[in-house]
């Protein structure tokens, strides 16, 4: 695992507007803005206070803003989501950091139950603006639990937002109007490009929380991805380009609600798509999205939707993670085959 | 105690009934209605409050009962009765101040009661028109929770939110807040329960969890779920545990009175086992007397939490037989306006299924109405959910 | 009133129970919650309370007899005045089906059940629709590709793709005759055949794959005769800018926010034609005509905006009529409507007369501009480019900026350079300034 990061990173040579920051800091960043412009937000989770967390996603929060509203919370998923409602209920924005991936099952009832069914139960009267931060995705080299993908599940979930940011910029916003939201948001940060630096304009947001963005236009088929694999499907993209085959790419960003709008007049125009997620393909975002651009661009498609992810089997040991997540290769084979109809 | 040292196993024949004797509980009122003053728990009640337990205890008795004959009527698909748990939920509900808030389970009807809630307003949980019924924030009262033990934690994190609201241990009475957490003995078993006592404990959370211990999780017995009295888990979490008599409305008030007390000056968590005794099945859909011990049940009708309060009003002259006629007579008229109430409970708009989901627009939910809206008005005739 | 109480379902999806014993004969008086029958189901032996308030008529089932759920047991008349049961709980599984002791409907019964209140058995019949359901003909509701004629990428189901490919037909020249503008298998197999009569020998037919020919008619021949008619007749000067737009970028995404938008589909395009109209607005002449007969030039005081549009037919121009007079919103519902209904096929011709200024928006196809050609009996036409982020200078540093181009073609007998260049000049400040539209 990467150090504690950059924190200093270049920031004096730019206008302070926009800052070249890596996802973790822009996502600190973020954080803090929300804290400062909003009392009632506050952070809790294993490890979010002195620590800073295990990826320094909140460093120095505990410090500014004291340990009232940066809370190091007992080791217990289902007890820091359960508590987050309550203090919902009483008025405040909590954000939970779960702190890996695989050990957000635990809470899956209070998420999937209760968070999810609060506002609907209550016939509107109650809101829940809980967001819960989710470091997913492998390619890290980790032990196992550390590297998984459970979005569908939440995705699934009537009554959750579940989104995921690509880019040091999304993060910074993202987070941000995750905490501004009224409802509860799963938000999925992809953990082995906590480090990837970007350029981040501290003006303004990219597009709203729920939109997809086109982050490279091309011709001849569309990839939409999200998370970890939008920066794979870009690098596929422009190996692709050397090979004279032009590739758009769809950052969904939102997994739930899924930008449809987006992805149908791209494809509209592409006549073909693929699907990139690292999660398992079987019943993943990838099948529905398939049958979503199917009945939607069925006159138009040239070819199946088809869909790059994790095998159907656990995530593996990571000496071996490299063949089971989707990289440019396993993209680009599926353009090859997706170009050949 | 003699529970640890029980010879019975997990799954061995149930002893004779528990009776008040055997067992070691807080009591300000024996079965035979002779008053005790224990010296923690100091209790002075006017005879109008007296009075006031009296009429509580006997109209949530009937509401509930009304309630039951309203699911063999065929008016409600279920209904959870609390037949033998009035005093625990009645002495609770009392001890409440109007800004603390409680967190029910599904059976809490004594609490609903307490806070104001229209009687209809729960029926239409069971009659299947609501997932809820009413608005929390109206009667400081969150809904009924189904999952059990889930609410628990959620009164944990309440809690929390009172302790950086500053409204714990100021001394000014209308402000300092407490939590009361409900749930019953099968619930002490779960996950999100412990966590919850974790977490008010470390936090020193002003919270009261207040369970009723009323013998069964369905049709397991009390020894499913642990082999030492259920009070005694508090200290090994590291706050107080106390056991009360359930069918003891007096007791319990002054108890929970004296818990939420502790709770609002900052001095944190405390455990409360009411023992108690579901007298009625689980739910209209049990039939206890798969399970039930032969002569368990008339056991603890001689410990009928109402009778021993009526012995007492008689004993005390604070209440006559004119004044029980008079309560009786508002009970018929409580069963009555239940009986129209829930059958005048409207059956929801079939397109409110789409309202609330989310706060915010939702792509997904919106497309999911517009088609169904279609869909609907694309036959020649309205209905189809008729 | 005469009463039947039905059994209910005694707990969570029981279907049916024995009758156990009767606690009452007819000719007894019943009180509400009286213990009427025992019955015994699956889960156990239950008690019933009466619902209603009275005397017993009848007893409808047997001792000893298993009944299922629904089925009426006991007959009570009751006082009318009594008022017990408002009869209108209906929900209720005790009267269900149908509510109060009415027969049951055939449709929506449901299968009784211990949990709840059971199951609704299916209908055996279809509910009659009023029309039946059609497959989209596309999922967006009108995308901004149809809108110039050319570029148009035809629709068809995969077998009939697959049709065309071992047809050697190729899917772009073929007519689509099918809803909403569906190249169907009897279009593919016509162009086949149309191109097998065509071909003698195998030279032609290898000449066939290399090219096809596709008989000028319909739409694209009147589009051509249109198009030499302008051309040739007024002399066309075009003019083009550069414009950043990114305010007007970020305006549209405010706008569509607002509730006030809500369900209106807001496109750039909408804010170019509102920008144009503003324009126009402020230099009338442009919208104007040339009598060629009266030889006047005939100044228009109203604005019927066109929208070039590519259709499965090809190339139309439906008018809104009156643009000057629509709000934003109205501008944008119309501009919506007219293109999906150029998109499905539906327009009348009377709905593309009397335009007297045009819009092509080029930019979908992913070009900067180009040199429009004036609908005939117009004066001016404004091409749209993309809307791309460029690097521009922006209060003195180069920042991506959202940058388009317009370009302008007019009929220079009627507009001289200068008017076309303040049209021009004025619609591009409004698209980088929205606020400027206001002054």
């Amino acid at each position: 695992m990467s150090g504690p990061g950059d924190h200093q990173v270049a920031d004096s040579i730019e206008p302070a507007d926009v800052q070249t920051l890596t996802m973790a800091r822009a996502l600190n960043a973020g954080l803090r803005r929300a804290m400062e412009s909003d009392p009632t937000v506050l952070v809790m989770g294993e490890d979010v206070g002195a620590l800073g967390g295990v990826f320094r996603v909140t460093d120095g929060l505990a410090k500014d803003f004291g340990d009232e509203r940066v809370i190091d919370t007992p080791l217990a998923e289902s007890g820091i989501v359960g508590a987050a409602i309550g203090l919902a209920m009483r008025g405040y924005r909590p954000v939970c950091e779960i702190q890996f991936d695989g050990f957000i099952y635990p809470a899956f009832d209070q998420l999937v139950s209760q968070l999810a069914k609060m506002h609907y139960r209550t016939a509107g009267a109650v809101r829940v603006p809980v967001v819960v931060r989710v470091p997913y995705g492998g390619g890290i080299g980790a032990v196992e639990h550390h590297s998984e993908s459970p979005e569908a599940y939440f995705a699934h979930t009537a009554g959750l937002r579940v989104v995921t940011c690509a880019t040091p910029q999304d993060a910074h916003w993202m987070i941000q109007q995750a905490i501004a939201s009224d409802d509860p948001v799963m938000f999925f940060e992809p953990k082995r490009r906590y480090w990837d630096k970007g350029s981040v304009d501290l003006r303004a947001a990219s597009a709203p929380l729920d939109r997809a963005r086109v982050v490279r236009s091309g011709e001849r088929l569309t990839i939409a991805a999200y998370g970890p694999m939008v920066r794979t499907a870009l690098d596929a993209a422009t190996v692709a380009e050397h090979e004279g085959i032009s590739i758009e790419v769809v950052d969904l960003r939102s997994l739930s609600p899924l930008d449809v709008p987006t992805l149908v007049a791209s494809v509209e125009r592409t006549r073909r798509l693929v699907v990139v997620h690292e999660a398992q393909t079987f019943l993943g975002m990838g099948a529905e999205i398939a049958a979503r651009i199917t009945e939607a661009c069925f006159y138009q498609l040239e070819a199946p939707v088809l869909r790059v992810g994790g095998f159907h089997t656990p995530y593996p040991a990571s000496r071996v993670e490299e063949d089971y997540l989707p990289d440019v290769d396993r993209v680009l084979e599926a353009a090859d085959r997706v170009l050949a109809y | 105690m003699s529970d640890l040292a029980s010879p019975r196993g997990p799954a061995g024949p149930r002893s004779v009934p528990p009776g008040g004797e055997a067992i070691d509980f807080v009591q300000l009122l024996t079965p035979d209605g002779a008053r005790k003053r224990p010296a923690e728990y100091p209790l002075d009640v006017d005879a109008d409050t007296l009075r006031g337990f009296y009429r509580d205890l006997v109209l949530l008795r009937r509401f509930d009962t009304e309630a039951t004959a309203l699911q063999r009527h065929g008016e409600l698909g279920l209904w959870a009765p609390l037949l033998g748990q009035e005093a625990a939920q009645i002495g609770a509900g009392r001890a409440l101040a109007p800004q603390d808030f409680a967190f029910p389970t599904f059976r809490e009807h004594g609490l609903t009661w307490c806070r104001g809630v229209d009687p209809a307003q729960v029926l239409a949980l069971f009659r299947g028109a609501s997932l809820g019924g009413w608005d929390p924030a109206v009667h400081n009262l969150h809904l009924y929770s189904i999952v059990i033990g889930t609410q628990v934690l959620h009164a944990a994190g309440y809690a929390m939110g009172i302790q950086r609201d500053g409204h714990v241990g100021t001394g000014d009475p209308a402000r300092d807040t407490a939590v009361l957490a409900c749930f019953g003995d099968g619930a002490t078993s779960q996950g999100d329960v412990n966590e919850a006592f974790v977490f008010a404990s470390v936090f020193n959370l002003p919270v009261v969890f207040f369970c009723q211990n009323n013998q069964f999780a369905i049709s397991e017995p009390n020894q499913r779920q642990s082999r030492i009295p259920l009070y005694r888990r508090a200290s090994g979490f590291g706050f107080p545990g106390v056991r009360v008599d359930g069918n003891d409305v007096l007791a319990v008030y002054a108890v929970t009175r004296d818990a939420l007390d502790r709770a609002r000056r900052g001095e944190g968590p405390t455990f409360i086992e009411a023992y108690t005794y579901r007298m009625g099945a689980h739910t209209t859909s049990d039939d206890p007397s798969r399970y039930r011990p032969t002569g368990e049940l008339e056991h603890w009708q001689q410990l009928d939490p109402i009778d021993r309060l009526v012995e007492y009003l008689l004993l005390t002259q604070t209440g006559d037989e004119r004044y029980f006629a008079e309560i009786a007579a508002e009970a018929d008229a409580l069963g009555v306006r239940v009986r129209e109430a829930c059958r005048s409970i409207p059956n929801p708009l079939p397109e409110s299924m789409f309202d609330h989901v989310h706060v915010e627009p939702h792509a997904q939910v919106d497309a999911d109405r517009a088609w169904f809206r279609a869909y609907q008005s694309s036959f020649e005739t309205a209905g189809g959910a008729a | 009133m005469l009463k039947e109480f039905r059994l209910p379902d005694a707990g969570e999806g029981l279907t049916e129970a024995d009758i156990v014993s009767w606690r009452v004969r007819p000719g007894d008086t019943v009180a509400v919650n009286d213990v009427i029958v025992d019955i015994e189901t699956a889960k156990s032996v239950v008690e019933l309370p009466s619902p209603y308030a009275g005397v017993v008529v009848e007893l409808l089932v047997a001792e000893g007899q298993t009944v299922p759920v629904g089925t009426p047991m006991i007959r009570i008349q009751t006082e009318a005045a009594v008022g017990a049961d408002p009869d209108g709980g209906g929900r209720g599984n005790g009267s269900l089906p149908s509510g109060s002791g009415e027969p049951a409907d055939s449709e929506g019964e449901r299968t009784p059940m211990l949990v709840g209140y059971g199951p609704r058995v299916g209908a055996v019949s279809r509910r009659r629709r009023v029309e039946a359901s059609a497959p989209a003909a596309s999922a967006g509701e009108v995308s901004p590709q149809e809108v110039v004629a050319g570029l148009f990428r035809p629709m068809a189901k995969p077998p009939v793709r697959k049709l065309a490919r071992d047809l050697g037909v190729d899917l772009n020249t073929v007519p689509p005759t099918g809803r909403g503008g569906v190249v169907t298998r009897q279009d593919v197999e016509a162009a086949a055949e149309r191109a097998a009569a065509a071909t003698v020998t195998a030279d032609e037919r290898v000449a066939l794959r290399r090219e096809t020919r596709v008989p000028v008619k319909g739409v694209r021949k009147l589009t051509a005769q249109a198009m030499v008619a302008s051309a040739f007749s007024a002399p066309h000067v075009t003019e083009w800018v550069q414009v950043d737009v990114t305010r007007t970028v970020k305006l549209l995404h405010r706008l569509r926010r607002s509730p006030d938008f809500a369900g209106v589909r807001l496109t750039p395009l909408v804010m170019v034609a509102r920008a144009l109209l503003v324009a126009v607005r402020r230099h009338p002449q442009v919208n104007a005509s040339w009598d060629e007969q009266a030889q006047e030039i005939v100044t228009k005081h109203y604005v019927n905006l066109g929208i070039a549009a590519a259709t499965p037919r090809g190339l139309l121009v439906p008018v809104i009529p009156d643009a000057d007079s629509l709000g934003l919103r109205e501008l944008a519902q119309a501009i919506s409507v007219l293109a999906k209904t150029a998109r499905d096929g539906r327009t009348q011709p009377s709905e593309m007369s009397g335009g007297t200024i045009t819009i092509t928006n080029v930019g979908v196809f992913g070009v900067d501009g180009g040199t429009p050609i004036l609908p005939p009996g117009q004066s001016a036409i404004l091409a749209v480019g993309q809307v791309a982020e460029r690097p521009w200078v922006h209060k003195g540093r180069v920042r991506p900026r959202q940058v388009t181009t317009l370009s302008l073609s007019f009929d220079h007998r009627i507009v001289d350079g200068e008017l076309g260049s303040r049209v021009l000049a004025d619609a591009a400040a409004i698209l980088n300034d929205p606020g400027t539209a206001l002054v």
